[in-house]
């Protein structure tokens, strides 16, 4: 056969799998958004150093004092939070810290912790990620697994510091 | 068209073969649990 036509007979096929593959990442890319990530396979997945996943966090980032008082801690993001979690106040970059917003990579694997799972803040937030899960009962459901738990105002990681949050 | 040529074309074919077949093998896995949470989420409704 034809050196010339073999070769393009070899790269047709190598393309047409490519192309395949990619059609079924993307496939499997939106199946996972549709699925809930649950407060145990979360706390699992960051005491796994090899795993790299990103965790927004879409409450309020602190409430007025008057409010302090009668807000549940896991109502807002300096009351309690999951260690390493980012603060994006109702997934809009202009309530959030500027620091914040520095630390936050849309193309990173990300949950998006909000205080009871709210679907629709997370459909919301969910554009703005390429791979991306909704955690399963939110904030309310880390803290009933007792799972731990830092507060304070949100604090970017120290450089060279290495990976996993837990 | 050397045979080392022809050996690398396979290979990359065969990876791409052994990728495709994983990614289906985590999609049916993703969709399985797809229908567990719909369902469980159907019935939550419905005792609601």
């Amino acid at each position: 056969m034809n050196p010339k036509i073999e070769r393009l007979i070899y790269l047709g096929v190598i393309a047409v799998l490519s192309l395949a593959l990619l059609a079924l990442g993307k496939k499997e890319i939106e199946l996972r958004k549709q699925i809930p990530i649950t407060a145990q396979e979360l706390y699992e997945k960051l005491g796994n150093p090899k795993v790299t996943i990103q965790i927004i966090d879409v409450r309020p980032y602190e409430v007025s004092e008057e409010e302090e008082d009668e807000a549940d801690e896991i109502d807002y993001y300096t009351g309690a939070h999951i260690p390493g979690a980012i603060p994006l106040p109702d997934c809009d970059e202009s309530k959030a810290p500027e620091e914040a917003l520095k630390h936050i990579n849309p193309y990173l694997p990300t949950v998006i912790v909000s205080k009871d799972g709210d679907p629709e803040i997370f459909k919301k937030c969910a554009e703005k990620f390429t791979i991306v899960q909704n955690l399963q009962g939110g904030m309310e459901a880390w803290d009933e697994e007792g799972y731990p738990e830092d507060e304070g105002e949100y604090e970017p990681p120290a450089a060279g510091g290495g990976g996993g949050c837990l | 068209m050397s045979m080392t040529e022809r050996i690398l074309y396979w290979i990359s074919i065969v990876a791409l073969i052994a990728a495709l077949i994983g990614v289906k093998a985590d999609i049916s896995k993703l969709e399985q649990k797809l229908q567990e949470v719909t369902q469980a989420a159907s019935e939550g409704g419905e005792e609601e």
